[in-house]
């Protein structure tokens, strides 16, 4: 008997036929530290929201998840609203990632359009066609914030569950990317339309202000169904893409947006200052 | 279609050629004709006849998604024109040689 496969591919039936069962699969970013972080990489199916505020490296990371998936073996899609993809092709190229030849490979697609596209809703979805054609495993939406100009407020929720729902019936681990312009506060939100709830993962990226130099902190938020690492930890833009850090363990008050000194870190700068005095002759 | 016609049809406007350029740079882009008139700095009125001869030399594509009709960028057909506007001009360049 044979199965008609659906248009994208990866239908609801290739997941429950696929004979694979895959338990202890994690979708692994490729940022060693991050996945650590995750206790070995994001959930299968997941749809992980990537949150922060300009340039904190949020498409950085999400290429760089992508191209690390690529070389895996596991094709990836990156959807865009705000930059065209030469300017994708010739950024990514700086970090060492030929985006132009895992396309060529077909391992790899941007796809660059405009939100409304996204937000027809037919017969004929914007991503069926792209979708069958790469089989990816992994998708990228640069940004869904990009929405909110779209759709009214209350239709929010409603329109990026439908997006969520669409990737994760093809078994497709999304990451959303969200532009906060803030994340502190006591009580602060990731999103003030009520996304968090709909994601299963959420990761922040925070810039912080710290001795007068800006500096870089990444929290884990959120993870359905998974332990993971609590703690801020410190990260980098490098040449050759993400680079996490050491937690922040002598701060505290990060998130909050006025970070200091924990006390014992003060206690201790105190004893190292009075053992360094010069002593008297 | 001769590679002197398909040269004569993809250079016979300036929007032409943007648009051309526009889908050649970024071969992932799907958008309205309202869109694609927006990046190239032009306005629909202006682009929609260089669209539809794109469309007519199969370069472009169309089809409908809900409401909208979107063109993208057909990577055979463009790797086939390339290829037969690339033989021509070196038949060209052999002939004026000799």
């Amino acid at each position: 008997m044979s199965t008609t496969r659906s248009k994208t591919g990866a239908s609801g039936f290739d997941q429950l036929f696929s004979g694979k069962v895959e338990q202890d699969y994690r979708v692994k970013t490729g940022i060693v530290e991050l996945d650590e972080m995750l206790r070995g990489g994001f959930m299968p199916g997941d749809a992980v929201m990537l949150a922060g505020s300009a340039g904190t490296g949020k498409t950085t990371l999400a290429l760089q998840h992508l191209v690390n998936g690529v070389k895996h073996g596991e094709p990836g899609i990156y959807v865009t609203f705000e930059e065209l993809p030469d300017q994708i092709y010739r950024d990514a190229k700086n970090f060492g990632w030929d985006l132009r030849k895992m396309e060529e490979e077909d391992k790899f697609r941007v796809l660059c359009t405009s939100p409304s596209l996204m937000l027809e809703s037919g017969s004929d979805s914007l991503l069926d066609d792209i979708l069958r054609d790469t089989q990816p495993r992994r998708l990228v939406i640069d940004s869904l914030s990009h929405l909110e100009m779209f759709v009214k407020r209350d239709d929010m929720r409603t329109e990026a569950y439908r997006i969520v729902r669409y990737l994760k019936t093809r078994g497709v681990s999304s990451l959303l990317l969200w532009e906060s312009p803030q994340i502190s506060g006591s009580s602060f939100s990731v999103t003030d339309v009520g996304l968090s709830f709909l994601v299963d993962c959420i990761v922040a990226l925070k810039p912080v202000e710290i001795e007068s130099s800006m500096r870089k902190a990444l929290v884990i938020l959120k993870m359905r169904g998974s332990d993971h690492d609590k703690r801020l930890r410190e990260y980098e833009i490098t040449s050759s893409g993400i680079k996490i850090e050491s937690a922040f363990t002598n701060y505290e008050g990060i998130i909050s947006g006025s970070p200091r000194k924990v006390a014992s870190e003060k206690i201790m700068e105190l004893f190292r200052g009075a053992s360094e005095k010069p002593k008297k002759a | 279609m001769s590679g002197s016609e398909i040269m004569s049809t993809l250079l016979g406007s300036e929007i032409r050629g943007d648009i051309l350029v526009l889908f050649h740079k970024n071969p992932g882009l799907i958008d309205t004709v309202d869109g694609v008139a927006r990046r190239v700095g032009r306005t629909t009125i202006a682009v929609i006849s260089d669209v539809r001869e794109l469309l007519q030399l199969g370069v472009l594509k169309q089809k409908r998604i809900g409401s909208a009709e979107v063109v993208y960028l057909d990577r055979a057909k463009d790797r086939e024109i390339l290829e037969s506007v690339a033989n021509h001009l070196k038949t060209v360049r052999i002939s004026g040689e000799k």
